[in-house]
């Protein structure tokens, strides 16, 4: 089997066995934590050999489901961009897989936690990989119910259940929100594959791809003619679908699920759902306004224009909102949880600009956000998992008992308000650069919520390290999580270092390749003639 | 006329979809919620299948009975379009696994407040000042 097919394949193989095997094995936990980390570790393996394939080739990679071609099957079709955010994805489930054996060893019902996590990975690596827009609404659900059953983990507590329900109501009517776009593009193109959707929106300039074969049913099938309105369609889906993406990405006004639900969840959780699973609704947003109606002229650009202009000003809007939230939080948690809705906001206002620059600045953006938040949620969940309890005056001085710790959250800190040399600032120097060309407030608005969002964590640090502690408490630094923070934290210090050639190697190849249509239409008729000849 | 109905059958399923985003965002019982969603996801269902409808007459299934050129003449002439059909047995699927597990928040919060009405409930939450584990 493909590696393609492979990588999501495999965590969801993994999680289905996963109730059964801890019943032969009676539930031991040193086993199932093997089981785990030898199922996140084989898709680690498994995406990096695909980041490789990816890299090394001029065109997508296909993949098709039960050999059945592009616009008839589901084909998983994957570029750059993808791998580049697959390969970011397994790297971090693999290290928050190790945290969370000791963040959890005072908590029943480790088989269920790994069963919903490695769901989880299955779904995101799904969101990611796929080349059909039906299949992108599955693996969207498939992450979400996995997310919201995560964030209810802590059962018996009021407070996540409550979460967990709010959560899973707002997401089920942003996906089904979604699934009526899907119908509208289904009615009016006759598709809902994204390549052949990108082939009838720009079909008279994408009328030069041939089909070599001389099969004339594919012919009349790939070029038949929408049958609606498409430039209504295209608006209504679009607004549909933006929607959905906003809410699974919590962008004001469809914010207000996640401070909750981020915080109730386990910290290892709330460092997945802050670092991966908003990045769906970014990922899903650059795939349709980039790579599906990259390029489009006349009505249907206006359309576009619209939609980027809308996202941008929420965007704005979420920045400076998240930003001014943070500075009022007591509860560390909620804290942090601000910090990535105001993230969100600066993706949403890069993508929405819709050049490349801004592209390129998404796209590092959102993976230096995912690191470094991600090792922000785990430093504090050390901290939290010492005292048990949220609440930053409790967690006073507790930073000179625990130096690894502390210096982890000292650089996700300084990375995510954006200090040289972290990787933070880079990418927030990318995004500065495409936002002045957009607009100067734009630029101003992201220098503002930095130096808003400098003083809350500043806030937080000072209590950490010279606050007077409240009682007493003997903690031990627990290595196995302070060594994942540890290298979390010199992979920031690392992507910093080298951003200039990240950028180079890695960023522009892939916002070029995800703009670039015709090579995405190409690489599946290409695949669909040759099966058929 | 035909048009008439048409229109007349989209627009109510607009306003079912209204009102039940209409039931999930006012109404205080989370029970209530629950249902004006399933009711909002049945009518997104809905309205899927109907872009496969064809107004035609004879309208057949989409089912081919035997594999020959005349049926697959009269196939091609008469059938709806399947492809919403499977795309809304997926999405039913998908909402009974989401609307099971919201259900279940409902059955533990009823344990853990003993009340499913917002209003009370927004009173009974205390802010947790850190309870975890």
């Amino acid at each position: 089997m493909d590696v393609i097919g492979l990588t999501p394949i495999i965590p969801i193989l993994f999680a289905f066995a996963l109730p059964l095997t801890s019943i032969l094995i009676k539930g031991n936990r040193k086993l199932i934590q093997a089981y785990a980390l030898t199922g996140t570790g084989l898709t680690l393996v498994s995406s990096f050999k695909l980041f490789q394939l990816a890299y090394a080739s001029e065109n997508p990679l296909v993949y098709t489901f039960g050999k059945w071609i592009a616009p008839i099957g589901i084909v998983y079709e994957v570029d750059k961009l993808s791998a580049l955010i697959a390969l970011i994805t397994a790297a971090l489930m693999f290290l928050i897989a190790i945290y969370s054996y000791r963040y959890l060893e005072h908590d029943e019902g480790l088989e269920w936690y790994y069963t919903l996590y490695l769901g989880l990975e299955s779904g995101l690596l799904g969101v990611l990989l796929t080349g059909d827009a039906f299949n992108l609404f599955v693996m969207i659900e498939v992450t979400s119910i996995a997310a919201y059953a995560l964030v209810m983990f802590y059962r018996d507590r009021g407070d996540s259940v409550t979460a967990g329900f709010k959560y899973g109501l707002i997401g089920a009517i942003g996906t089904t929100m979604y699934f009526i776009a899907l119908g509208i593009l289904y009615g009016a193109f006759g598709t809902v594959n994204f390549a052949h959707l990108a082939m009838k929106i720009h079909l008279p300039a994408a009328s030069f791809i041939k089909v070599s074969s001389g099969y004339v049913t594919l012919d009349v099938l790939l070029k038949a003619e929408p049958t609606w309105n498409i430039i209504l369609a295209s608006g209504v889906a679009l607004a549909l679908a933006t929607w959905a993406f906003l809410i699974k990405a919590a962008i004001v006004p469809n914010h207000f699920w996640l401070p909750e639900a981020h915080p109730a969840a386990p910290s290892p959780i709330s460092a997945i759902l802050s670092g991966l699973v908003v990045n769906v609704g970014v990922y899903a947003m650059i795939r349709f306004l980039y790579t599906v109606y990259s390029d489009v002229s006349g009505e249907l650009a206006h359309v576009v224009n619209v939609l980027s202009a809308v996202v941008i000003a929420l965007g704005a809007v979420s920045a400076l909102f998240g930003a001014f939230m943070m500075t009022i939080q007591k509860d560390v948690k909620r804290l942090i949880a601000y910090s990535t809705i105001m993230h969100m906001g600066y993706l949403f206002m890069a993508v929405g600009v819709g050049s490349s620059l801004g592209l390129q600045a998404a796209v590092f953006h959102l993976i230096n956000h995912a690191v470094a938040k991600a090792l922000l949620f785990l430093a504090a969940g050390i901290f939290i998992h010492a005292v048990g309890s949220r609440n930053v005056e409790n967690l006073a001085g507790l930073g000179r008992k625990m130096p690894i710790a502390t210096f982890s959250l000292a650089i996700a800190t300084l990375s995510l308000v954006g200090v040289p040399p972290f990787n933070v600032f880079f990418s927030k120097l990318a995004l500065f650069n495409a936002l002045i060309e957009e607009n100067f407030g734009l630029a101003l608005v992201l220098v503002i919520s930095s130096a808003i969002a400098l003083f809350a964590y500043m806030k937080v640090f000072y209590i950490i390290w010279f606050g007077k502690p409240r009682k007493e408490i003997e903690v031990k630094e627990p290595m196995s999580m302070s060594l994942v923070v540890l290298v979390l934290a010199l992979t920031c210090l690392a992507i910093g270092l080298l951003a200039p050639v990240i950028l180079d190697k890695f960023i522009a190849p892939a916002a070029e390749q995800t703009v670039n249509y015709q090579v995405y239409i190409k690489a599946i008729l290409e695949l669909a003639s040759k099966t058929l000849s | 006329m035909i048009a008439f109905i048409w229109s007349v059958i989209i627009l109510t399923l607009i306003a079912t979809i209204m009102i039940s985003l209409y039931g999930i965002s006012r109404r205080p019982n989370l029970v209530k919620k629950l249902i004006a969603l399933t009711i909002f996801g049945d009518t997104a269902n809905l309205l899927v299948v109907l872009l496969g409808y064809r107004l035609i007459y004879p309208v057949a299934p989409p089912i081919l009975p035997s594999l020959s050129k005349e049926a697959l003449q009269t196939f091609v002439k008469t059938a709806v379009d399947p492809l919403p059909q499977a795309l809304v047995i997926t999405a039913v699927v998908i909402g009974m696994a989401v609307n099971v597990l919201i259900a279940f928040a409902i059955v533990q919060i009823h344990r853990l407040y003993g009340t499913v009405d917002t209003r009370e409930l927004s009173k009974k939450l205390i802010q947790v000042e850190g309870g975890e584990q």
